[in-house]
């Protein structure tokens, strides 16, 4: 699985956290940095942030619906989450957590993805 | 028997005597001797004659003469005189003493004094002269009518008027030289009093000899005899002309004034004037022209019995001096006579001579019509087909009615100034009502104590009352919104001591709608020592509906504004904060899994902890970058006038107090020292307590939102401001905690605002504090340091001299 967060601590305390689950997990710091690695096509799970520098979140979704790669994709935001939600669970999305989030919460929702897959 | 013949005359009673055949006197009787003192020898003969009168004496002599001659008797009368030297009257009579040849042998002859009657019928004589001079005297007909009502005589007046002898009047009919028109009355008044005997009075025209008739009044007397029959009438007939034409001059000026007083249009007037003036001189044709306004040109203003065609050619000419008598008598502004045509060598050259001819006019005089300022009106011309210039009576007549064309043609010229004024004056009341409706201003005069209000249209629109009910003041103060009685009051009151005045107030109309209405005003002179009001009132209702939208649109947007700031604040501040913490949390989680872990990953751990040091760290640093932000700058310390400051505050959030329907009051002291302080800060401070105050007034109803603001010098060295409501209050318990940040008394509150103001009080080192007032409400102070030093800020003793600076 892939977490795509602009923010470092998500990004480099996540994947350490998943991994202690025994997930294979792969950080990333960008929605281009992901599209662009061979990781895409091997990705079972993928942990988004939704606000991020250039591509955001929401239009990484909607690429990989373009691209026809479905991958259970798991929302992670700081911002208010209640706008968000509805639309991107709306697209696809499995879960949409709100930082900080607990470790059941991330666990669930990457469980549900995982099973889901 | 022989008798003397002398004692036998003497017997007789009366002065006898006889004469020879001859006229000698024989013998004179003693009674003729006594009268006369004279001795018979004296009087014999022809000595007698000494005795008569010398003017009657010739006359008498030659009577004698004649009765000699005739040889029969006669008798002569004449004056004798008494032996006294006394005159009197006697009648000498003499019979012939006849022979028997027939021949006279003797006179006899006696003489009978008549003195009484001679001088009765000398005073008869006397009385018929005198009435005779009296009768012919009178400057009137003198006319006897037999019984049967003929013409018997009449005095030499009556002839000379009649222009014929008696003889030839009396040919005439009975009444031929009254007017026919007069003539049918005349005869039946005169037939009543000769069947009657009545007095006869009346007044009538009498043809003159020449065929002019005259006015003349006849009173006609019956003379009666002693048996009470009409011996004769006495006619006296006066001519009354003159006086019966000043009164017909007199009813026609009367006649034609009353015409010009009631308006009758000009035309009318000069029409009759014409005709008034063409009756009362008969054989003249009036012409009437108006002088145009730019006074080059005629206008015919009448002349209704000249031919059309000549008064049409005259209708617009151009006046020219040398066309004819008017346009002269325009230019010279004096009468011009034409008295005859043919011979006057004025027109030689004008089409107008010849013009006259063809109409048989040969006379033509032109009377200038003056104003009072002697501007000429126009032309008042008589035209005659004699060659004829005015008789003395004519010209008279002609100036009196040439002043009534004036007054008439003046009153026509005025009246048309007024209408023209009065059209320029509707036409600018029209202007003003227009914009009064435009601008839904209307106008008003009160006189306060009168209680008569004087309102244009659009202030009965306003106040939605029909126009021209009688208002009173009461009538207004029952309509004014009951929460602006008492603002406006007050405003009227201190404006009745002379301040202008301006408010905005609300007024519910009869048909219940409430309006916004602003009304300026001032104190106009007074009217007989009263106050008087002068002002105007303006519907500001719609902008005052659109300034309210305004206002609430501008409170929603400021709402929504910090609404949506805020809530864009905290989520950046959330998401700075959650950043972190989310990597804290998941770090720690690990950490806990990896010390769990069997064995346990003691290096993950490590690795772990160390990353949630940092992310705690990481947001730490968020709020204080945070602060950092938020950080209060450094107030700007600058001398500074805390009244001015106030009213900059007070100007600024006067719409909103208005619209809160809170009244200010401010008691600002005049002696205040300037402070040092941070202008904008402390405005925000006096802004937060001003508003503070009208919120806490928000539900008050039952009295006024009186808001006092006042400034004082607390201290020597401090400056206070107080705002004071009378406002629900705060209880005693919660003052104390009132400058707590997050405390609010308010449902909407946020608690921030006096905790603000305190920390900029602070700033300033002064204090702020809140207290109850006696009544209701509560006052909000802050005091702070005057800039001046304290010696300096010290009010001193009155005249004390400054000290340098």
């Amino acid at each position: 699985m892939s977490v795509v967060d602009d923010d470092q601590s998500v990004r480099e305390s996540l994947p350490d956290l998943l991994r202690s689950f025994g997930l294979e997990v792969r950080p990333f710091a960008s929605a281009e940095e992901f599209l662009a690695s061979e990781t895409l096509g091997q990705t079972g799970c993928l942990v988004l942030d939704v606000a991020m520098p250039g591509m955001s979140g929401l239009e990484l979704q909607l690429e990989l619906g373009r691209r026809r790669h479905d991958i259970p994709i798991v929302f992670i935001t700081a911002h208010s989450i209640e706008r968000v939600r509805p639309r991107v669970l709306e697209r696809g999305a499995v879960a949409c957590l709100f930082k900080p989030f607990s470790e059941k919460g991330i666990l669930e929702a990457v469980s549900a993805a995982l099973g889901t897959a | 028997m022989e008798i003397d013949l002398g004692r036998l005359l003497d017997a007789l009673p009366g002065l006898v005597w006889t004469a020879r055949p001859d006229g000698a006197a024989e013998y004179i009787g003693r009674r003729w001797l006594e009268f006369t003192g004279m001795d018979h020898r004296d009087a014999v003969g022809l000595g007698w004659r000494r005795a008569i009168h010398p003017e009657d004496a010739p006359r008498l002599l030659s009577r004698w003469a004649e009765i000699i001659a005739s040889g029969r008797a006669g008798e002569v009368e004449a004056r004798l005189r008494r032996h006294d030297g006394v005159w009197r009257w006697f009648l000498f009579q003499a019979s012939p003493l006849p022979e028997a040849s027939g021949a006279v042998l003797r006179w006899c002859g006696v003489n009978t004094e008549i003195e009484d009657r001679v001088r009765a019928e000398a005073a008869l004589r006397d009385e018929e002269r005198r009435f005779e001079f009296i009768v012919e005297g009178l400057p009137a007909m003198v006319t006897l009518m037999t019984p049967q009502g003929e013409l018997e005589s009449g005095n030499q007046y009556m002839l000379d008027y009649f222009g014929r002898t008696l003889e030839e009047l009396k040919a005439r009919p009975v009444g031929f030289s009254f007017h026919p028109e007069d003539r049918p009355q005349v005869m039946s008044r005169w037939r009543r009093s000769v069947e009657t005997g009545e007095p006869y009075d009346h007044e009538a025209r009498l043809r003159r000899g020449d065929g002019v008739y005259r006015w003349f009044h006849t009173r006609g007397f019956p003379l009666r005899d002693a048996e009470g029959r009409i011996q004769v009438w006495y006619l006296l007939q006066e001519d009354i002309d003159q006086r019966r034409r000043a009164e017909a001059w007199l009813a026609g000026e009367k006649q034609l004034l009353e015409q010009v007083a009631l308006g009758l249009p000009l035309s009318t007037v000069l029409d009759d004037l014409s005709d008034l003036v063409e009756r009362l001189a008969p054989g003249c044709y009036c012409s009437i022209l108006l002088v145009d306004e730019g006074g080059d040109r005629f206008k015919v203003g009448a002349g209704p019995s000249l031919p059309p065609r000549y008064n049409a050619i005259l209708d617009g000419k151009a006046i020219d001096p040398r066309y004819g008598p008017c346009s002269l008598a325009v230019v010279e502004k004096v009468p011009v006579i034409t008295d005859d045509l043919a011979r006057d060598p004025r027109w030689e050259g004008s089409v107008w001579p010849g013009l006259m001819a063809e109409y048989g006019l040969a006379s033509c005089w032109s009377m200038p019509i003056l104003s009072g300022a002697r501007d000429v009106l126009g032309i008042f011309a008589i035209y005659r087909h004699e060659p004829e210039g005015p008789t003395a009576e004519e010209q008279e007549l002609i100036d009196r009615f040439t002043k009534i064309a004036g007054i008439a043609i003046g009153r026509a010229r005025a009246d048309a100034a007024l209408k023209a004024g009065e059209a320029e004056l509707r036409q600018a009341y029209r202007h003003l009502t227009e914009a009064q409706r435009l601008s839904q201003t209307g106008s008003f005069r009160w006189d306060l104590t009168a209680d008569t209000h004087d309102w244009s249209d659009e202030t009965y629109r306003i106040w939605e009352v029909d126009p021209g009910t009688a208002i009173t003041t009461q009538m207004l103060l029952d309509a004014i919104h009951p929460d602006d009685l008492s603002a406006t009051e007050a405003v009227v009151s201190r404006a009745a001591q002379g301040e202008d005045f301006e408010q905005v107030f609300r007024i519910v109309t009869a048909g219940g709608a409430m309006k916004h209405v602003h009304a300026v005003g001032h104190l106009t002179e007074p009217a007989a020592g009263r106050p008087v009001f002068f002002g105007a009132i303006q519907d500001v209702t719609e902008r005052k509906t659109a300034e309210e939208a305004l206002n609430r649109a501008s409170a929603e947007l400021a709402h929504v504004a910090r609404v949506t700031a805020l809530g864009a604040l905290t989520a950046s501040i959330a998401h700075e904060v959650n950043q972190p913490l989310a990597g804290i949390i998941t770090n720690a989680s690990t950490c806990l899994r990896m010390l769990a872990a069997d064995p346990p990953n003691l290096d993950g751990a490590r690795a772990t902890a160390q990353r949630t040091i940092r992310d705690g760290n990481r947001a730490s640093e968020v709020i204080q970058r945070l602060r950092a932000l938020f950080a209060r700058r450094a107030p700007a310390m600058e001398p500074m006038d805390l009244n001015a400051a106030a009213r900059e505050v007070l100007a600024l959030s006067s719409g909103d107090l208005q619209r809160r329907r809170v009244i200010v009051r401010v008691d600002f002291a005049d002696d205040l020292p300037p402070i040092r302080g941070d202008r904008v800060q402390l405005q925000q401070v006096i802004l937060n307590l001003i508003l503070n105050a009208a919120d806490a007034m928000a539900t008050v109803e039952d009295r006024p939102r009186d808001l006092w603001i006042s400034t004082a010098r607390a201290e020597p060295d401090l400056v206070a401001l107080s705002v004071r409501d009378v406002g629900a209050g705060i209880a005693p318990e919660a003052v104390g905690r009132l400058f707590d940040a997050f405390y609010t008394t308010k449902a909407d509150g946020m608690g921030i605002g006096l905790s603000i103001s305190r920390s900029i009080v602070q700033a300033h080192e002064g204090r702020i504090w809140a207290a109850p007032n006696d009544g209701p409400g509560m006052t909000f102070s802050f005091a702070v340091p005057s800039g001046l030093e304290p010696a300096e800020a010290a009010p001193g003793p009155p005249n004390s001299v400054p000290r340098e600076a």
